[in-house]
């Protein structure tokens, strides 16, 4: 059961920053604007960083996880 | 031309590389005969200079060049660059620690070691280096005529500027490839951080001085075009299918596997991997001077003097040239130059290393380690002499285009590579024909929906909109991979005895 937990989350870290980025209507848009660029371009830029959040959290689950696998 | 406050740094910081590349050989020493040893770097690099190299990799004349030209342009459809990497990086994170893992167990060097292994196929794992060698040329295209145009704003205004501009890259290219020769993928690692630090500083001053000289950035955007603010419903699917192909596509890339096979572990690959999205603010800040220009007169006025099909591909140099001071401008306008001498050693290595193994090795099985690193280091310099003719002989238009039709091609093999490390059930004749039937279709797309003309559009117009030809062609190959090896498998379970 605690392993089914584990992978569901893994599985997000992955899958929600993805369905972001290719679902483009979601930021198609050009306000509201920030430092006068419109949303369309700051919204990705500053996306980057979240998705790299997503992905060190990912990395960091899954190197924990297999090194508990080898300690076994 | 420049003046020499620009050169003085430019020629001073472009030497220090060269050092730097040929210093490789002694880093981390190993016995550079071998072929890992050369082309992986003995598989030892941490966290950090796989970020770098993988960095190396990724970004390069692309960011510099060819998603600012597109911008420039064609608008904001260009920014697709954006989602792209971080899409990427996750398609990385799922694959690459389990291709780097089995590699490590199995010794592979390639992708197509892995194929050769796993599905017993000598045929297939030939077409995927065939494949892999011809969509990597058009990349490796790519960053010379980034290069190019960093030559091409310096010398813009002296009376012989092509032949000057040439001979230049020729010394460039003869310096690479000696010192790729003597050092393999170290040198290559070595200047692929001084590269990313000379970059990363243009990137913060780019940001900071260009928007502060057109008045902020509502300003630059308040008298440009719609299509430069968000994209059109029209463009929305296209956009997705760009991002999604690219995204598929770039793992897929020999160079973007010599990279990552050259991880100290798969806990390493993963950390860096995670990190590489945020590289990915530079090439959006490097994507928007596609549009800032606009807003610029003197670099405007000085595009101008370009032929149109052109301008693009000088933006972002002659930005740099007319936002910064001299010294400063030698700086950052070596950096994009060294920014596509990096990858292209590394991706011609990467070209060497399946010409060697995956296709003479197979003709002529009984070669003995020593020549086969002698063929590698030849041919990786073969592979770039290549590359350089066909710049100076094809249009610079035309080369950006062509690395479309690059992603095409190889997002071919991933039935093969991604799905052949998970799914047991595959089997080797319909990948094969999956293979064939996906790069013949991609190739007809294109060439249709360019009405059998020079190359400019990589998108085929459909009844869900205008799509990213990779995706269809791919959607395509992974039926017939998929459907063609269940009804094999069924036949198969039929004709055993009851």
């Amino acid at each position: 059961m605690k392993i089914q937990v584990r992978h569901i989350i893994l599985a997000l870290f992955i899958l929600i920053p993805s369905a972001v980025n290719l679902y483009v209507p979601l930021y198609n848009r050009d306000t509201p604007e920030l430092f006068g660029l419109p949303f369309f371009y700051w919204f990705q830029t500053i996306w980057l960083v979240g998705c790299s959040g997503f992905y060190l959290a990912f990395a960091h689950l899954m190197n924990r996880s297999t090194q508990s696998d080898r300690a076994r | 031309m420049i003046g020499l406050d620009s050169l003085i740094p430019f020629v001073g910081l472009f030497v220090l590389f060269i050092l730097l590349g040929f210093y490789g050989k002694y880093w981390r020493r190993g016995d550079l005969n071998q072929v890992h040893e050369w082309s992986l770097a003995g598989r030892k690099l941490g966290t950090t200079l796989v970020f770098f190299l993988i960095g190396a990799d990724l970004y390069t004349a692309y960011t510099f060049v060819a998603i600012p030209s597109g911008m420039f342009a064609k608008g904001s459809l260009y920014f697709f660059a954006i989602p792209y990497v971080m899409l990427t990086f996750a398609v990385a994170l799922v694959t690459m620690p389990r291709l780097w893992s089995l590699s490590r167990e199995k010794g592979y060097i390639t992708a197509s070691d892995f194929v050769k292994d796993r599905f017993n196929s000598l045929a297939l794992a030939i077409m995927i280096a065939i494949t892999g060698i011809v969509a990597e040329l058009p990349y490796i295209a790519l960053q010379i005529v980034g290069m190019q145009s960093v030559l091409t704003v310096m010398l813009a205004g002296s009376s012989n500027a092509q032949t000057v501009g040439e001979i230049s890259l020729l010394i460039a290219f003869v310096i690479l490839a000696a010192f790729t020769y003597t050092s393999g993928l170290r040198g290559a690692a070595l200047t692929a951080i001084f590269k990313d630090i000379l970059i990363w500083i243009t990137v913060i001053a780019v940001i900071v001085v260009v928007p502060i000289s057109v008045g902020g950035f509502g300003n630059a955007f308040k008298e440009i075009k719609p299509n430069y603010v968000t994209l059109s419903d029209s463009l929305v699917p296209a956009y997705a299918t760009l991002v999604l192909g690219s995204a598929l596509a770039l793992y897929l890339y020999p160079h973007a596997v010599n990279g990552v096979l050259s991880a100290q572990s798969a806990q390493k690959l993963r950390a860096s991997t995670g990190l590489l999205p945020l590289y990915g603010i530079g090439l959006a800040i490097m994507a928007l001077m596609g549009v800032l220009v606009y807003a610029v007169p003197s670099a405007m006025n000085f595009l101008s003097g370009f032929p149109e099909s052109s301008r693009g591909i000088l933006v972002v140099p002659s930005l740099i040239l007319y936002s910064m001071p001299g010294w400063f401008s030698g700086i950052a306008l070596l950096g994009i130059f060294v920014g596509g001498l990096v990858p292209a050693a590394i991706m011609a290595m990467a070209q060497a290393n399946l010409l060697t193994r995956n296709i003479i090795k197979e003709i002529k099985p009984n070669l003995t380690p020593r020549s086969e690193i002698r063929i590698t280091k030849i041919s990786s310099t073969v592979f770039k002499f290549v590359a350089l003719g066909f710049v100076f002989t094809v249009p610079a238009t035309y080369a950006i285009s062509l690395q479309l039709l690059g992603g095409i091609l190889i997002a071919q093999i991933l039935p093969s590579v991604f799905f052949g490390m998970y799914v047991k059930s595959l089997r080797k004749e319909p990948l094969i024909a999956g293979l064939l039937i996906g790069i013949a279709l991609g190739i007809y797309m294109v060439e249709s929906a360019n009405n059998f003309g020079p190359l400019s559009s990589s998108l085929f117009n459909t009844t869900f909109g205008s799509l990213y030809i990779a995706v269809i062609a791919l959607a395509v190959n992974l039926a017939i991979s998929f459907g063609g090896s269940a009804i094999l498998n069924r036949k198969h379970l039929e004709d055993l005895p009851k």
